[in-house]
């Protein structure tokens, strides 16, 4: 009996516990790569971002997504990885409106998709 | 993560209550309970094993939600009565020394030929020789024999007519015309065939006969041209 509860208590605070980090987690990892894609749309609007700016960009998420990759199912890992790698060659040919383009389709990816992951009742049904 | 944990409890609880309201016949030797998580498991397990593009852990965190559950539910089980009945549902009395309780057959979702093939796997023949034959919660089956129930079974007994319907290939085997059972049945006051429960035959002449929500008769008649079997 004491070890059923023991065992159950344990698992239930794991559960809870794993589930308030990759709330967290993913969050902050999503927010921080907005404010990153924030910045090259900027640049971009402005007509002075470089290929250096669109890399640096593209570095910092593969860092991030790297423990991304636990969390998330990996097919939402790959549409960010195909927008941002059509953004870098736009950038890279100096086609601003079509990298502002992708740009907004990331910006529109990295707000919607944490909201995926919580428990609300569309989500769960 | 939570996400997934809400949505493998739902569907534990969902299939539990579809697993009891489908009775007993959809059990075998399992808990309600323990039978849903047999199905579950292997399906968590595999899909995140196979399906690379789902992280490891959503299979981990599902599997260990119904370990969770299944303590919870043992710990119901074991603990409250009432929550055990509604988990894991109650035994279930189909015959007593009255004959067969249909009402509670039906209930399981089982009819007559289900309770005499059971009867058979018990090793009990002849539906006269049992007093007392329950379905266990799990979906097992028990039976209580009369004393002397060995010599109740010295002749294989076929269903003639059950649930207001003969048993046009049992008749054949016989080879006895249906006419003659009729007649049985019409002198036993029963006049319309839909009224009949079960009449089962054996090969020394002895017929089991239960009219729906009457009591069994054992009957003892002489077949005709002298058939036995």
């Amino acid at each position: 009996m004491v070890k059923s509860l023991t065992a159950i208590l344990l698992a239930a605070a794991l559960l809870f516990g794993l589930g308030l980090f990759e709330w967290g987690y993913v969050e902050r990892q999503f927010c921080g790569f907005r404010e990153e894609l924030m910045t090259l749309y900027d640049k971009e609007e402005a007509e002075t971002a470089t290929l250096e700016d669109a890399k640096a960009v593209r570095a910092a998420w593969e860092h991030r997504k790297e423990d991304l990759h636990v969390w998330i199912p990996h097919n939402d890992i790959a549409r960010i990885d195909d927008y941002l790698s059509e953004t870098v060659r736009y950038v890279a040919e100096g086609e601003h409106e079509l990298a502002l383009a992708k740009l907004e389709v990331l910006l529109h990816l990295t707000e919607c998709l944490p909201g995926t992951y919580r428990p609300t009742p569309e989500n769960i049904f | 993560m939570v996400l997934v944990v809400i949505r493998t409890a739902i569907i534990f609880f969902s299939l539990l209550v579809i697993m009891r309201l489908m009775g007993k016949r959809q059990i075998g030797e399992m808990q309600p309970f323990e039978l849903v998580i047999t199905l579950l498991i292997a399906e968590l397990a595999c899909i995140p094993m196979a399906d690379t593009s789902i992280p490891l852990l959503y299979g981990i965190i599902a599997v260990v939600t119904i370990y969770v559950l299944h303590e919870v539910m043992t710990l119901l089980d074991l603990k409250l009565k009432p929550v055990k009945a509604f988990i894991s549902g109650k035994p279930a009395l189909v015959m007593n020394k009255d004959g067969i309780d249909d009402s509670q057959l039906k209930r399981n979702n089982l009819d007559v030929s289900d309770l005499i093939e059971s009867l058979r796997t018990a090793g009990y023949f002849s539906l006269d020789c049992v007093d007392y034959a329950l379905y266990e919660s799990n979906g097992q089956f028990s039976a209580l024999p009369k004393e002397n129930y060995e010599s109740l079974q010295t002749s294989l007994p076929v269903v003639i007519a059950a649930n207001g319907e003969f048993d046009r290939k049992n008749l054949e085997v016989t080879g006895i015309p249906q006419t003659f059972f009729e007649e049985v049945l019409a002198r036993e006051g029963i006049r319309k065939l839909k009224r009949v429960l079960v009449l089962t035959a054996d090969g020394t002449g002895k017929l089991y006969l239960q009219a729906k929500g009457k009591k069994c008769r054992v009957l003892h008649v002489a077949y005709p041209n002298g058939t036995s079997w």
